[in-house]
């Protein structure tokens, strides 16, 4: 019976012990909320979803394997759907809009009806941000003139612009959905008016990687004194991991917010905090499988990259003297045109898509800032001479064939002059127009020397050829070698890409 | 038929497909049970065969009723149409008539009720199966059943072996008869499916000329020089969405290029006897007519070296040149061609061995940066297939030059930031798919570009602006002086 009761007794011991262990499983498991079991699950979907784009989905009839791709991280280059014309995107923002009319758009019929009323037929049904009752016609505030070989009208404006114009494909015939600016900057940036989806940037980086490994695959720059409407989700990365959101780099003071060490931190000792923090996170993924974590672990570890490599790609003051006079530079200020030269510094370095917002194209004419007689010729001045050098200056470095450049604004400027309130504004100035405006594009698989599309006697409405936001995305994907339709991420239940469920490749820009 | 038939008629009409499998079902099982219940086994069906037989007369009445409906569309084949109909109404009535026979029989059994009863089942099922026949020649076409015959049981069938679609490739591109040879295969293909003899949507036939001149029911197809009021052209210009387009949504489209032709044959007056030599032929057209006799006509020689296939490489050079920080992958999803980038704290000629085993894939190399000299392009002469090269800001010279000069099909050659003079250029004088070259920064001088372009004078050789910064900003002052002109110009 002792014995009995003895062994018992250890029954009983190693009951209570095998309990605390299975207790702490327990709590263990509890730790493991519904959250984390729904994060497992869509680490799975993204993994299937990366996976189906690099080619490695079972199902694919894709001839070349790309397996080490895959092993290399979300980052590593890619290849795409089909043969790239285009390597890298630089994408130049006009926020705001600047007026077609006074740029690309001739329009000869519209000085004649300057001042005069605007016929009923025009504002039947229509809805503009700030125009009210019956507005006056207003006629083009530039003069026009034939360009270049091939002959394409551009403004008194641009003179500088007028010398690369046989470079470049301009569309006259942009349209878009959206009359306001964050909803149109959106439209434009991410495909869709509403905030939450992936911007440009972080699609084709998504879809091609980055092929410089100490900098960010996306960069943003920003000049004008202001962000863009639209915020930061114009360079956010919506539902697409994190690690392809846009990095904003300053011209002034720190390129990047707190990438410098703070004081008394040395390098080395940087590198050890990094490394025990890695460990941990790297634990913790282990166990939850997030691959927000992954991201992090990269995150930290590109910025302890750029803490060196940040400075150097960010420090113009060493370009020789004659490119800062090509793009009229002054180191240290934040300005358009530092932006561009940087924009071919980052590009000169694998960064895949560059983009650059300037603020301050919204020409209503309330003061005179937004003057299209006085502070739209200041805008024009500040970007006419950096946009045309940056041209030539990929140019002769032979990275324009292997570089896009797109340029435009969320949308265009009315042939009416702006009445807001219904009253005479004391400048000239122009509402915001949905129908027609110009984008054109340079570089990479782009015909050189074109304007495509042709819009009415006023410039109201396109009458040949009108391309949409989502066809200027198809395009753009298209000459990065994607093909805009199967560039997806399944999310929420879906399958989403950049151009909705629209979009058609402009095939008249493309050489 | 020839009056316009309510939409009420037609609304009903269109269930006719919906019913007439119904008798059909029906009528095959109360002949099958008929049958079988003659046999002891089986007798115990012999109640039902009335009750089915019921069934089926009603619904073969229905869908008779229907399928008059429907007929009053029209757009079908009128002999076809007849058969369907009248053996489609002789179903109804024979089925009908053997219901009624089959209920006399079970009140007043006799001989002659039975055989009579027999034979009219006989017929029925014979009606049916013709009726059946030819309503399914009229939606799918008369050839339906036997498209894809195997060849030996069309020769049971008494039919021609299988028609390959087969248009004459056209050889001889000025003695090509635009509408047999050129037009008409494109509509073969995309149009007649729908506007032939058995099948004529719109009332519009396709497959003969006659029918095409004939026209539909919007009138004629197309009017000879004019292609903007031609019906055809507007259609197949309408966005694919639009319920007018052609061909319809969901269906294999037209190309550009097929648009392009169908345009020009209506604009040249459509002529349906004259040849390629006798009509007007601008570029674009000509172009698009090219590759008619040659799919690679508008292509390059890189091109179509690109569009060539070859074999992949091997996965472990792939992976050893990658673990050796070589960024190689392919141009595309689709191809074997490789794209090689070298990082520039690497040489070029560190990795040029490894390289050498993917020499036939080897298209894009990228050696721009790196500490590559001389040495390396000894080896980058064994690329045969390379058709961009970057060595700017490398160290190579004019002696390592003279390894370029055989790559074939060489596009694109950057020597920006290089020690290379106008010598060392003129030894790619042999490169004749050279395109662009990058000298800026270089002791290449405008006499050595101009020499090598007059070697050359498909090659841009771009010589970058420093020199000449000067010149461009006097040409932009320039530019806005001439706009004052230009100003008084459109004032006037």
């Amino acid at each position: 019976m002792r014995q009995g009761y003895r062994s018992d007794y250890q029954r009983e011991e190693h009951v209570i012990l095998m309990n605390i262990f299975q207790e702490l499983q327990y709590k263990n498991i509890q730790y493991e909320t519904r959250r984390h079991f729904l994060k497992k699950c869509s680490s799975g979907l993204g993994a299937i979803a990366l996976g189906s784009l690099l080619g490695c989905d079972p199902f694919s009839t894709t001839k070349a394997s790309n397996n080490i791709v895959t092993e290399a991280g979300p980052m590593a280059p890619r290849f795409p759907h089909f043969a790239a014309k285009a390597k890298r995107i630089i994408y130049l923002h006009m926020a705001g809009s600047p007026s077609q009319l006074e740029l690309f758009d001739y329009k000869p019929e519209l000085v004649k009806l300057d001042g005069k009323d605007c016929p009923a037929s025009l504002l039947e049904g229509k809805r503009f941000a700030f125009i009210e009752g019956v507005p006056k016609m207003l006629g083009p505030q530039a003069t026009f003139k034939p360009y270049g070989e091939s002959g394409i009208m551009l403004s008194n404006r641009l003179p500088h612009f007028s010398t690369v114009v046989d470079d470049v494909a301009i569309i006259k015939t942009m349209h878009t959905d959206q009359f306001n600016h964050a909803p149109a900057q959106l439209l434009v940036q991410t495909g869709s008016p509403r905030l939450g989806r992936p911007s440009m940037g972080s699609w084709v980086t998504y879809g091609l990687g980055s092929e410089n490994d100490n900098l960010p695959g996306f960069m943003v720059l920003v000049s004008g004194g202001n962000t863009p409407d639209a915020g930061k989700s114009a360079w956010g990365s919506g539902f697409l991991p994190t690690i392809y959101q846009g990095v904003q780099c300053r011209s002034e003071g720190d390129p990047v917010l707190y990438v410098s060490d703070p004081e008394g931190i040395n390098r080395d000792l940087r590198r050890k905090t990094l490394d025990a923090i890695n460990k941990i996170n790297e634990k913790e993924y282990h166990a939850m499988g997030d691959p927000e974590i992954m991201t992090r672990i990269s995150q930290y570890e590109m910025a302890f990259r750029m803490q060196t490599s940040v400075p150097d790609v960010m420090d113009i003051s060493k370009e020789p003297e004659y490119i800062h006079q090509l793009y009229g530079t002054a180191p240290g200020q934040a300005s358009f045109a530092n932006n561009c030269l940087l924009a071919r510094r980052l590009v000169e370095r694998g960064v895949r898509f560059v983009q650059l917002f300037d603020w301050g194209w919204d020409s209503h004419g309330t003061d005179k800032s937004t003057a299209l007689e006085d502070g739209f010729h200041e805008k024009c001045r500040q970007i006419d001479q950096p946009m045309s050098a940056l041209i030539k200056d990929l140019k002769q470095r032979g990275l324009l064939e292997e570089t896009l450049i797109v340029w435009g604004g969320e949308f265009g400027r009315t042939p009416m002059q702006e009445n807001r309130n219904g009253k005479e504004m004391p400048f000239k100035g122009r509402d915001h127009h949905t129908e027609a405006f110009s984008v054109w594009m340079a570089g990479g698989g782009v015909k050189p020397g074109t304007s495509y599309g042709e819009t009415d006697e006023i410039g109201y409405y396109g009458v040949k050829d009108r391309v949409h936001i989502h066809d200027l995305q198809a395009t753009i994907l298209h000459l990065l070698g994607m093909d805009h339709e199967k560039l997806t991420y399944h999310f929420q239940g879906r399958d989403f890409r950049l151009t909705d469920v629209e979009g058609k490749v402009v095939k008249g820009v493309l050489a | 038929m020839e009056a316009e038939a309510s939409d009420l008629v037609l609304f009903f009409g269109r269930f006719h497909p919906l019913i007439l499998h119904l008798p059909i079902g029906f009528l095959v099982i109360a002949f099958t049970l008929e049958v079988l219940s003659r046999f002891k086994q089986f007798q115990a069906y012999k109640p039902a065969v009335g009750f089915v037989l019921f069934l089926g007369a009603v619904s073969a009445v229905v869908a008779a009723a229907l399928g008059y409906m429907l007929a009053q569309a029209g757009g079908y084949n009128e002999d076809l149409l007849a058969i369907h109909q009248w053996t489609g109404i002789g179903v109804a009535v024979a089925s009908v008539a053997a219901f009624l026979l089959y209920r006399q029989q079970s009140k007043k059994p006799s001989l002659i009720i039975d055989r009579a009863y027999l034979s009219l089942m006989s017929v029925m099922m014979l009606t049916l199966t013709v009726a059946g026949h030819f309503g399914g020649s009229l939606t799918h076409g008369s050839d339906y059943l036997t498209q894809y015959m195997p060849n030996p049981l069309r020769q049971l069938a008494g039919l021609p072996p299988k028609e390959e679609k087969v248009f004459n490739k056209i050889t001889n591109l000025p003695e090509a008869v635009v509408y047999t040879d050129i037009i008409y295969p494109i509509l073969d293909a995309r149009c007649v499916s729908c506007h032939n003899e058995s099948k004529s949507k719109g009332d519009l036939q396709m497959h003969t000329v006659e029918a095409l001149m004939k026209g539909g029911e919007d009138g004629p197809v197309f009017v000879a020089g004019d292609p903007e009021e031609s019906h055809m052209i507007q259609r197949i210009h309408l966005p694919e969405n639009d319920e007018d387009h052609m061909p319809p949504e969901g269906k294999s489209q037209l190309t550009d290029e097929q648009i392009k032709l169908l345009n020009w044959w209506v604009k040249e007056g459509a002529p349906f006897d004259k040849k390629v030599a006798e009509v007007k032929v601008d570029e674009e057209i000509q172009a698009v007519l090219n590759t008619l006799v040659d799919p690679g006509a508008n292509m390059t020689e890189v091109e179509k070296l690109l569009a060539s296939e070859v074999a992949p490489a091997s996965e472990q050079i792939l992976k050893d040149l990658h673990s050796e920080g070589v960024q190689v992958m392919p141009l595309s999803a689709e191809i074997h061609w490789l794209q090689v980038s070298v990082p520039q704290n690497q040489s070029g000629d560190a990795v040029m061995n490894d390289l050498g085993k993917v020499s036939e894939q080897l298209t894009w190399l990228d050696l721009g940066g790196t500490a590559t000299t001389d040495e390396a392009l000894a080896a980058v002469s064994k690329f045969k297939n390379l058709t961009r090269l970057h060595l700017e800001n490398t160290k190579v010279t004019d002696e390592g030059l003279q390894h370029l000069k055989d790559l074939p099909y060489l596009e694109y050659l950057n020597l920006y930031g290089t020690q290379v003079s106008d010598e060392g250029i003129q030894q790619l004088a042999g490169l004749k798919n050279l395109k662009k070259l990058y000298v800026w920064q270089t002791q290449v001088t405008q006499e050595g570009a101009a020499q090598l372009q007059e070697a050359l004078p498909g090659v841009e050789v771009n010589r970058g602006l420093s020199p000449e910064t000067k010149d461009t900003m006097e040409t932009a002052e320039e530019a806005s002086d001439t706009s004052e002109k230009a100003k008084e110009l459109a004032e006037n």
